[in-house]
């Protein structure tokens, strides 16, 4: 398909406005309307440039704030699931710890062990590009790494 | 000095290896587990075969922010070499790639620019024939 450059920016702006977390209420069908474009049609674009659905991405954003709040806030658990949208606390924990990989209270746990200036996230959990390379390879055993060479 | 090895920031890696090998024709050279990410990288079974791509994940916040700035501008952030544009044009739309931009002639080359689905535009060029 091909996507104009006005439906391009209208994509990017319905996806701004899925992300939104502190309005739950945004509807698939408002973040149509934002692209000008009918439900169906939205859709079949918006998978075709992100990959995602809308309704995915919505979902991602929860978790990713979801995430921010569990390692910087002092919100509960039960807090910030509702701060997020989700209105079951077991929906969300169940959400969180299959998506993340661990449940909610254990990220928690988790990512406060590594961090080093209290308030911000540590850089660990952010990988920064190329020196994923210099991990990937101290993870790795000798005899891996020279298959690999040899490869 | 030589360069063996480029990179291109990805949304999710697990998509972008299924894209860029299922889609884009690519295959995966290294597959290395680090955390929550891993260390992959795909080469071209056009060649050179020693010229590997890193699919990086794009976990930070800086890097979300300059990708998601060009794509809105609709600025290809990387570009791949074809053989015949109209060809692979017809064979990615036919397999759902959605294009900003269809075969253009632009001087000697034809270039067109697709989404690879993980937040990135790509410009696809098809050089002058010798």
């Amino acid at each position: 398909m091909i996507v104009t450059r006005s439906e391009l920016i209208r994509l990017c702006r319905a996806r701004d406005l899925l992300r939104e977390t502190h309005d739950a209420r945004v509807s698939i069908r408002d973040a149509a309307r934002e692209a000008a474009m009918s439900p169906f049609h939205f859709i079949r674009r918006f998978h075709a440039m992100f990959g995602e659905t809308p309704h995915q991405v919505r979902i991602q954003a929860r978790l990713d704030r979801a995430k921010t709040l569990l390692a910087l806030s002092d919100y509960s658990v039960t807090d910030v699931c509702m701060e997020v949208g989700f209105s079951s606390l077991g929906s969300f924990s169940d959400l969180f710890a299959r998506r993340v990989g661990a449940a909610p209270s254990v990220y928690r746990r988790q990512v406060r062990s590594i961090m080093i200036v209290p308030g911000m996230l540590p850089a660990a959990s952010t990988p920064a590009c190329l020196t994923l390379m210099a991990a990937a390879f101290r993870n790795f055993g000798e005899a891996d790494r020279r298959a690999f060479e040899r490869s | 000095m030589r360069i063996k090895l480029t990179s291109i920031m990805v949304d999710n890696q697990d998509k972008a290896l299924k894209f860029y090998t299922e889609i884009f024709g690519f295959v995966k050279k290294t597959e290395i587990p680090v955390g929550e990410y891993r260390w992959l990288t795909v080469v071209s079974p056009e060649g050179p075969d020693d010229l590997e791509l890193s699919l990086e994940p794009n976990a930070n916040p800086a890097g979300k922010t300059f990708q998601e700035a060009l794509f809105t501008q609709g600025v290809p952030i990387a570009a791949f070499e074809v053989g015949d544009i109209a060809k692979e044009f017809k064979r990615l739309k036919s397999l759902g790639v959605a294009f900003t931009q269809d075969p253009t002639p632009a001087g000697p080359v034809t270039i067109a620019v697709c989404s690879d689905t993980c937040g990135n535009l790509i410009q696809l060029y098809q050089p002058p024939k010798t």
